[in-house]
């Protein structure tokens, strides 16, 4: 290989990369550079994955889990409740469960396949605890009847909504780019790999900016 | 977990400039469409919290709201470490105690707020930050803050003075209440909260300003006040239905609020929900009276009753007492006053005529044998809430023979004579009667007691015994001083029904009237009870024609006797000493 190749390749590797680390200041795009990337920290050895997924010998006992290597929570939860709340069916479930695994604070970050010792713990607000009464219900359908019922919800099935920012940007209705089964779950808000985010890294890798609170009122008709 | 959809092709290694200037498009783009995405929402959600002064982020319409912070929902909300967790709220409970409403007539015992009051007092009672939410490590500054400045929102921790709210609306309430819609029946935009208890949230709606005040209906002709509140006699009255408005004059009537009739102000004519100035009842103004002046001193209904009050020597003192009125109080008054409300119904008084007329009505009463009515059928029923039976009456103005102060037994029917009020009078034989009045005639007390410069007196003042220059309280002049120069003025009230020619000429059922009244110029008071004579004082041979005597005018005669004897129609004879000369006795 001659220096010219080498620079070429050089180029054709790294260009993309400053690309996306351009994008990712500006807060949206990969998970690199973003709150999940766990690429520096000592127990990922370098790896941004890893916490999450492994491409072999993956957990293929958790349902909505691709080549899962997390350590799942074992924690039974308080789901939120109120007076007025229409949705049915709240639970832990499906994909909230895997975020779970390490924002319920019982499971170390760093417990997954080939640590020997697991020790980082999630904290602060990120810790939500396994009592999720005081979180935005999840795991309920949410569909034409629930917003008929409840009246100041958007119907999911008609209403459109714009995800991400840029050029990553996904429209469609509430049901096609926010549920998952026709269920909430933390995914309908947050998007796990930063894809279809907005804001800068720490703002809760929100998928519709909550300038105006957008993403509140995407759902809630107030 | 990554979504199904493709992952976005990005331009691969682009060279710098090109990158760059690709990059700042993006980003413009970016901002452009963040913009024109918010714009659109903010639009399209006009009648929602986005557009009311509840969005207290820099996008908001108010002047209250923070310089910085873009969020709207944060102010109140979190979507996680919410408390309390129901509403996912985000701010923390002020912990202050807080007087609560209380009245005499209150079935509702509202306690300390409970539930979603206690979350708009998060803000309302003026005592935590506007920004500060519990999401937030400091508070977010707040323009016009830190806490809710004072105005109409502002509630303060005493909330006397405001509807009462975190009681339990029962059927049993309303029941006992009276007067209120059952709390089954509220099923529309006005409802209770899960618990069954009336919460701020009954009447606001936080998120939606459409009708003004966060008002869950309009409350134009108080439409929201009457989902609950259900006036018995409130279809018909003049303060639900007139559409009179403020000539501009004097104080504005309704100054908290947009509507400008009487019609489509309906309760707030009086009353007002927050804030109000006489806490109890939720009047507008301490000072009862006050509440009506408002509209009836000539700026708002058509005659100026507050003149008649505030511009007479003669009048009923509603003005002279404060607070000691109660809607509950018994009818037959234990300690004496009078306000408005004594004599009339807001909630039922209308412009209606007849022997009751409509400003009398749904009010309670005494009837003539002092039995509670309610409402009342006469109008006597009303005076005798006072001057019949009740304790504490001053003494009789007049030194009487027999002497009472219960005009109620003087006027009851049973007496021995009597002005006809309660019943037709005894005497058939009344030749001064001026027509349309005959001997089969009944009369009001406001025939005699009125106002001096209503219609009744020939004037285009107000009707009614509000005010008069002439005592007590009387439409016209009734002089009573002994020595009295008689004159078409002097009983300028006794002659309104009865001819005057009767006393100032020789003739008529008591020829010698012109003597006395002319010649010796007695008042027609030193023979003659005006009201009548009680059945259990007088006698029909000593005390018809309602003769009892002034006794600091009229003495015993020679013989020790004072009376007055009746021996027929137009006869009868006089024992007593009057103005030196001795009746032993005299006849006619």
């Amino acid at each position: 290989m001659n220096t010219q190749h080498l620079l070429e390749r050089f180029v054709r590797t790294l260009a993309p990369l400053l690309l996306v680390l351009a994008w990712s200041t500006a807060g949206a795009g990969t998970i690199t550079g973003s709150a999940h990337d766990f690429s520096t920290k000592a127990w990922s050895g370098g790896r941004i994955c890893v916490a999450c997924h492994t491409p072999h010998k993956a957990d293929t006992t958790t349902t909505d889990a691709p080549l899962w290597n997390h350590k799942n929570s074992t924690a039974t939860y308080t789901m939120y409740s109120s007076a007025t709340l229409n949705a049915t069916g709240l639970a832990v479930g499906g994909r909230s469960k895997l975020c779970l695994s390490c924002h319920d604070g019982t499971v170390a970050v760093d417990n997954f396949g080939g640590v020997a010792t697991p020790s980082t713990f999630i904290t602060a607000a990120n810790n939500l605890g396994n009592n999720l009464g005081d979180d935005h219900p999840v795991g309920f359908a949410y569909n034409t009847a629930l917003a008929t019922a409840d009246g100041s919800l958007e119907d999911p099935a008609t209403k459109t909504v714009t995800i991400g920012t840029g050029t990553t940007t996904k429209t469609g209705t509430i049901a096609s780019v926010m549920l998952f089964a026709g269920k909430m779950e933390c995914s309908t808000c947050h998007d796990v790999h930063n894809t279809f985010t907005v804001g800068a890294a720490g703002t809760g890798m929100v998928k519709i900016s909550n300038a105006g609170s957008a993403l509140c009122i995407a759902c809630h008709k107030k | 977990m990554r979504d199904a959809s493709p992952a976005p092709s990005r331009n691969p290694a682009l060279p710098g400039q090109v990158g760059r200037a690709k990059g700042a498009l993006r980003h413009a783009a970016r901002l452009v469409l963040a913009v024109a995405g918010f714009a659109a929402a903010v639009a399209l959600a006009a009648t929602s919290v986005v557009s009311s002064k509840h969005n207290l982020s820099i996008s908001g319409p108010g002047a209250v709201k923070s310089p910085s912070e873009t969020e709207i929902c944060i102010f109140c909300h979190a979507p996680h470490n919410a408390s309390p967790s129901a509403g996912l709220w985000n701010r923390r409970n002020s912990g202050s105690t807080y007087v609560p409403y209380t009245s005499s007539t209150a079935k509702g015992v509202a306690g300390q707020p409970t539930g979603a009051s206690l979350l708009c007092l998060s803000c309302h009672d003026g005592t935590i930050a506007l920004g500060e939410v519990l999401s937030r490590g400091t508070a977010i500054p707040v323009a016009g803050g830190p806490a809710m400045p004072a105005g109409p929102g502002r509630l303060g921790t005493d909330l006397s003075d405001d509807h009462p709210v975190s009681f339990a609306y029962t059927a049993a309430l309303a029941a006992s209440r009276g007067e209120l819609a059952s709390p089954a029946a509220l099923t529309g935009r006005v409802r209770l909260d899960a618990t069954g208890q009336l919460q701020c949230t009954s009447c606001h709606d936080a998120h939606d300003n459409t009708n003004g005040k966060f008002l869950v209906v309009p409350n134009i002709a108080s439409a929201l006040c009457v989902t609950c509140h259900q006036k018995g006699s409130w279809a018909a009255s003049s303060h639900r239905n007139s559409g009179a408005s403020w000539k501009g004059a004097g104080t504005n009537p309704w100054p908290h609020t947009a509507e400008t009739t009487v019609a489509a102000n309906a309760c707030e004519n009086c009353h007002r929900p927050h804030t109000a100035g006489g806490r109890k009842w939720l009047l507008n103004y301490a000072s009862e009276e006050t509440n009506c002046y408002a509209c009836h001193d000539g700026n708002v209904a058509a005659k100026n009753v507050q003149g008649e009050f505030t511009g007479k020597t003669s009048i009923h003192p509603v003005g002279s007492t404060t607070d000691v009125h109660a809607p509950n109080e018994p009818a037959v008054a234990g300690t004496r006053h009078v306000e408005c409300v004594d004599c009339h119904n807001p909630h039922a008084s209308n412009g209606s005529a007849g022997t009751l007329p409509g400003s009398l009505a749904g009010v309670r009463g005494v009837n003539r044998t002092g039995t509670e009515v309610n409402p009342v059928t006469k109008e006597y029923e009303i005076c005798f809430r006072c001057h019949g039976d009740s304790p504490g009456k001053p003494a009789p103005r007049t030194r009487r023979q027999l002497p009472d102060n219960n005009i109620r037994l003087q006027v009851d029917g049973t007496g021995p004579s009597f002005h006809p009020i309660t019943a037709v009078g005894r005497n058939t034989n009344v030749p001064s009667l001026l027509a349309p009045w005959t001997t089969s005639s009944t009369m009001g007390c406001g025939d005699c007691h009125n106002n001096n410069s209503g219609p009744g007196a020939g004037g285009t003042g107000p009707k009614g015994p509000h005010g008069s220059t002439y005592a007590p309280l009387l439409e016209r002049q009734y002089l009573t001083a002994d020595r009295t120069t008689e004159s078409p003025a002097a009983y300028a009230l006794c002659y309104k029904c009865h001819n005057r020619n009767a006393f100032v000429t020789e003739g008529g059922a008591f020829r010698f009237h012109k003597k006395h009244v002319v010649d010796e110029r007695t008042p027609c008071n030193v023979c003659h009870a005006p009201h009548g004579v009680g059945s259990a004082l007088g006698t029909t041979t000593n005390n018809s024609k309602l003769i009892n005597f002034d006794t600091t005018v009229v003495t015993p005669n020679s013989s020790g006797l004072l009376k007055f004897e009746s021996t027929g129609t137009s006869r009868g004879r006089c024992y007593l000493r009057c103005h030196g000369d001795n009746h032993n006795p005299e006849s006619y």
